[in-house]
Order: C-alpha cells, then sequence, then structure tokens
C-alpha cells in the first residue's frame, strides 16, 4: 500500500474572468522510504501540489489518499486531525513559536492529537537525533536559522507521520546550513523509514534525493529515479 | 495553552498589553468600590428584612405622630396570636451624620426580644440593660466607637453637639454592655431602660409643652411578636386581626415593609454597580480590540498550529484562554486597589462616618474576578473566530 496518493489532482483558482490551473491532472504515488523532490520555475504548481497533498488546500477534483484512508470526503475537523497524525510540515520559514521554548514548540503538534506514548520523551529523543539535545530550553530567538529548522524537523516527526512535506526548508539558510539539513534528512529518511517529499528551487539539494518530480504548468513533466550522486562518480 | 506561553505572548507587546489591561483594571476598581458601598448597604437592610420580618410595629393611628400610653400596649397582649409585645422608643442621640449609614439612636431595651425575633444580638463584654434600669447602657459598636466607650465607662448621652440648644440637657449612663458587630441598625443603637428612654423623648417635645406631659406613661410605638419562626404571612394576618380590633391604633404590615427595604436595596445597587458595570464594558472592548490586534500579528503562527493538527476548537480555545486571562490579570489588580482603597478610606473615614462604608463580601470577591475573567473570556469570542476561520494555506504564507 503506497503511504501517500494523489489521484488525477486538479487545482484550479478563479482570476477575475480567467481559470488558472494550479494543478493540473497529476497523479504520483510514494511508498514507504520515498525521498521526493518536486522542482519547478515558479507558477509550476510545486507548492499548490504540496498544500493538496499536505491536506491544506481541497483539490478542485481528484482524490488524496493516506495509507488506506480517502480524505475526498472528510470534514475539515477530520481533515485537521488526519494532519495532524499522519502529514509532517516543514516551511521555508521555520514557524517555530516565540512564546515557546525549543522541547514545546517541537511537542506542538501533541497538543492537538490524541498521541499515544511519552511525548516528552520522544522531543527529547528527536532533539538528539538532529543535534539539538542542548537548546531544549532556548527559545527560536537565541537559535540560528540552522538550528530553528532543524527543530522544524523535529517537529514534524514527533507524531511519527507517514509522511513529511518540506517547503524549501533551505530557503532560508546559508549554503553549508543547506547541505547539512540535507544531511540530515538523508540520514532520517534512511533511518527511519519516512517518506520525505521536499519542494525546493535548489538544484543541487534536489540532485541528493532518490526520486525527482518535475512540474511544468500544473503537470508532471518527468518523474525519474536518481542514481546517487556516490556511484555516479565512481562510474 | 501553557500559562507562560500566555504570559510571553502578552509581553510581546508590553505597552498594548499595559494598556488593555488597564482598562479592566479601571473597570473592576470602580466595581469592587461601588459593589463595597452596595454590600454595605445590603447588609444594612439585609438585618432590617431579617428584623421587620419577625415583628409587627404598632403606633398611633393617624399620622404617625401621635404616642401610645403604656396601657395600649398593654392591651395588645390580649390579641390571640400575640406571644410578646414591647414598648418601643427611638431618639436620636447625636453624634457624627454618617453616609450609607444610620445615625445613632437611644433606644429603649428588651432583651425579651430575643426569643421571638429571628435577628438576635450577641454581647461582646458585658450584660444587656433590662427595660426596668435606669442610668445603664449597653452600646452597638458604631456609638461605642462615636463615645470611645469601653466597659464600665461613664458616657453622656444624648451626645453633646458642637453649638447645643440653650435647653439642650444629657445625662450620664455606665456602660454595662457592648454588642458585637451586626453590619446593621441596631449598630449604631444605644440600649437604655424604659424610663431613660421616656426621659429623652420627653426632651424631644417643644419646650412649650415640654413640663406639662408626664412621658412617663407614653412610648412611640410597640413591638408585637408572633410564635417564635412564625411565617411572615401569618404576622400580616396578625397585624389585621390588631388593626381591626384597635382602630386608635395602626400595625404595619411585616411583608410591606420588608418589600420596601428590598426595593430600596435593589435601587441603589442597581445605580452603585450599573456606572461601574459601564467602566467594565468599555475595559472589554479594548480586549476585544487587542485581541483582534494579536490574531494579526500571529496569522501565520495560527496557520502553522492549524497546519499541524489544530481545529476551530482548539484556535477558539486558545484564544479565548489568553483573552481571559487578560481579564484575570486586569481583575486582580483591580480588584487588590479596589480592597486597599476599600480599607483605607473605611480606616480614615471610620470616626466621620461611624463605621465601615465598604464591606468587601466573599462573595464581591468572587463576583469581581469572575466577572473580570468572564468579560475577557467573551472579548475573545470574536476575535477567536474570527482566528479559527482563517484558511491555513493563506495565513501559512502571509507576512
Amino acid at each position: 500500500m503506497a503511504r501517500l496518493e494523489l489521484v488525477d489532482i486538479t487545482k484550479h483558482y478563479k482570476q477575475g474572468a480567467e481559470t488558472v490551473k494550479a494543478v493540473d491532472g497529476v497523479s504520483l504515488s510514494f511508498e514507504s522510504g520515498d525521498f521526493a523532490s518536486v522542482v519547478g520555475r515558479s507558477g509550476s504548481g510545486k507548492t499548490t501540489l504540496l498544500d493538496v497533498a499536505g491536506l491544506l488546500l481541497r483539490p478542485t477534483s481528484g482524490r488524496v489518499v493516506i495509507g488506506s484512508d480517502d480524505t475526498g470526503r472528510l470534514s475539515d475537523s477530520r481533515l485537521a486531525e488526519l494532519r495532524g497524525r499522519r502529514i509532517g510540515f516543514v516551511f521555508q520559514e521555520y514557524n517555530l513559536l516565540p512564546a515557546l521554548d525549543l522541547l514545546a514548540n517541537v511537542m506542538l503538534p501533541l497538543r492537538y492529537t490524541r498521541a499515544n506514548g511519552d511525548g516528552r520523551r520522544r522531543a527529547l529523543e528527536l532533539l538528539d537525533a538532529v543535534g539539538l539535545a542542548d537548546r531544549a530550553r532556548h527559545r527560536p530567538g537565541e537559535l540560528s536559522g540552522g538550528q530553528q529548522q532543524r527543530g522544524a524537523i523535529a517537529r514534524a516527526l514527533i507524531n511519527q507521520p507517514d509522511v513529511i512535506l518540506l517547503d524549501e526548508p533551505t530557503g532560508a539558510v546559508d549554503s553549508d546550513t543547506a547541505a547539512e539539513l540535507m544531511t540530515l534528512l538523508e540520514t532520517l529518511n534512511s533511518e527511519s523509514g519516512v517518506t520525505v517529499i521536499l519542494v525546493t528551487h535548489d538544484a543541487e539539494l534536489a540532485s541528493r534525493t532518490k526520486r525527482q518530480i518535475r512540474l511544468k504548468d500544473g503537470r508532471v513533466l518527468s518523474d525519474e529515479a536518481l542514481v546517487p550522486a556516490a556511484l555516479t562518480a565512481v562510474g | 495553552m501553557h500559562g507562560m506561553e500566555i504570559l510571553r505572548n502578552l509581553a510581546r507587546r508590553r505597552l498594548r498589553t499595559t494598556l488593555t489591561v488597564s482598562g479592566i483594571v479601571i473597570g473592576i476598581f470602580a466595581f469592587t468600590v461601588m459593589g463595597g458601598v452596595a454590600e454595605h448597604v445590603n447588609a444594612i437592610l439585609a438585618g432590617g428584612v431579617t428584623y421587620e420580618g419577625s415583628s409587627i410595629n404598632v403606633r398611633a393611628a393617624g399620622d404617625g405622630r401621635s404616642l401610645l400610653t403604656l396601657q395600649q400596649v398593654a392591651a395588645l397582649r390580649a390579641v390571640p396570636g400575640v406571644e410578646m409585645v414591647t414598648p418601643s422608643i427611638t431618639v436620636a442621640a447625636g453624634g457624627p451624620s454618617r453616609f450609607a449609614s444610620p445615625d445613632d439612636i437611644i433606644q429603649s431595651a428588651d432583651p425579651g426580644v430575643n426569643r421571638y425575633s429571628a435577628f438576635h444580638l450577641s454581647l461582646v463584654a458585658g450584660r444587656e440593660v433590662m427595660p426596668d434600669e435606669h442610668g445603664v447602657v449597653a452600646l452597638g459598636t458604631q456609638v461605642a466607637q462615636d463615645l470611645n466607650a469601653h466597659l464600665g465607662d461613664t458616657v453622656y448621652l444624648p451626645i453633646r453637639p458642637k453649638q447645643p440648644a440653650p435647653s439642650f440637657t444629657n445625662h450620664p449612663f455606665t456602660v454595662v454592655g457592648l454588642y458585637s458587630r451586626t453590619r446593621t441598625e441596631p449598630d449604631a443603637f444605644a440600649w437604655v431602660g424604659l424610663s431613660d428612654a421616656q426621659r429623652a423623648l420627653q426632651a424631644t417635645f417643644p419646650v412649650a409643652i415640654r413640663d406639662k406631659i408626664d412621658a412617663s406613661t407614653l412610648v412611640q410605638s410597640a413591638t408585637v411578636y408572633g410564635p417564635k419562626g412564625a411565617a411572615i404571612t401569618r404576622l400580616d394576618k396578625l397585624a389585621d386581626r390588631i388593626n381591626k380590633t384597635f382602630p386608635a391604633m395602626h400595625a404595619d404590615r411585616p411583608s410591606d415593609i420588608v418589600s420596601q427595604f428590598k426595593t430600596g436595596g435593589e435601587i441603589f445597587s442597581l445605580i452603585a454597580v450599573g456606572a461601574a458595570l459601564l467602566a467594565l464594558v468599555i475595559g472589554g472592548l479594548s480586549v476585544v480590540n487587542t485581541m483582534l490586534m494579536a490574531i494579526t500579528e500571529r496569522t501565520r503562527e495560527i496557520g502553522l498550529k492549524r497546519a499541524v493538527g489544530a481545529r476551530t476548537r482548539h484556535i477558539v480555545r486558545e484564544v479565548v484562554t489568553e483573552s481571559a486571562v487578560i481579564g484575570l490579570i486586569g481583575g486582580l489588580a483591580g480588584y487588590s486597589l479596589g480592597l486597599i482603597a476599600a480599607t483605607v478610606l473605611n480606616s480614615t473615614l471610620a470616626s466621620a462616618a461611624g463605621g465601615e462604608i465598604f464591606y468587601i463580601t466573599p462573595l464581591l470577591t468572587g463576583i469581581s474576578i469572575g466577572l473580570a475573567v468572564a468579560l475577557g473570556a467573551f472579548a475573545g469570542l470574536i476575535p477567536s473566530w474570527r482566528a479559527a476561520r482563517l484558511d491555513p494555506v493563506t495565513a501559512l504564507r502571509s507576512q
């Protein structure tokens, strides 16, 4: 069973008299452990596709299936619950709450979902996994951009989601930090098997994923497996 | 939502939060102070209701200025249903005029009424005065304070005014008893024997006739008691029976007197507290404004919360809780300031006002703080609904 399946997704917007087709008939399937990037020029529909996949946006037509749950007929409340339990988000602008320390930020999704187990212990483990165990009591204003983004990644994983969606996660950090974040994502993907879908402008970062989906004008232009850079270097 | 998170969010805009909280502080301060006056008046009236509701006041029929004879008083004892009759004289005792408190009174004593009246007096020192005693007095707390009197002291009643009339006289009394605070009229009573009360009554007669009337056979009214614990409707019927039997006398129906007390109390409370509530509503509007601004500033945070699973009820709950905390902070501060002001005013004005003017009851405390929290929470409803309806995608990408 696919972890996440997008079935013939379209998303249209009305702009005055015109209809803009942000996503136009996209069907994609993501398995457990997939590490995919979605690339394309501005306006290609990458972010809209991510929002639909993350249940933040209802498609004009088509279905989003997470595991065995067809989300098409769910209420807004059920969608929110599903988002909290099965999807992790990482945004370009970190979006950590300034009034909470890092540990509380990582635990934020637990506030809204009926999670089992010791959330605090899991949050501390995640902070350790992302190298921020010693920063648990720091507020976001006391952390660097890279640290905040690593904290956001830990938050995205707190509920052991089926998939994490990242929208330009390295857009607000320098290139060295961006490379560190990608290494972290690679490690988490390989160790935990979480499905990672990454929207990015950065071709170099996209080349580090295992699958690259290229969009143009709301449609899939290509969807190809990538050979790891180490193997091509050897070849 | 964590308490620290709320406080940190409020601290992000310190000046705005301070101004908003100040609106609630002012409103609750006014509510506490005015409520304290209303509670003081209500306590007096409540005592009156209890007292008047368990006895029947009988006076001479007509304009009420005529007096009763002791013979008429004695005749009342024969009316079926009457358990006890006591002659009553109430004369001004002098002393300072007060706001929202009764003036000092010389009252004829009859401790026997305690067996029948629902209103009981208790002593903190000494003993009661009996009707046939002379030259002794038992004091309520207000009079004792005005006279600075203690057990065993000699006091002079009526209290000499600053500029007494040429005919003014007063007489010495030994203080044999001190009553505990009742927060109602008896605090202002100086209880004396019947003959001393009659002498004080005679001193109020016009000078031209003062020495021509023998006050030793006269009283102003009689207080009639039915069986102990009798319902007010039963006493009303007894009053009707007295009126039918003695046309020269008039018995007031207790329910009429009680009704007047209650109406007076309600009107006073309405006026006193109504003004304060207006200030509070204005404070509440500032909370609405503040929370609307906060939601605009925290649009992305709300979008994030929606993205990680928050539903409408979560967002509403968080905004309303933060708003209620603003109310709580303002309520505690306003109540504290009101309590301090009431305490200071009570002590500085005690001698002029004859005791406390402001009565900060546990009920008033609970209502003051509860009202502030409820107002804050209510003020958060509109902003919370607006926050909950934010589109998460738009919210997340807002600047």
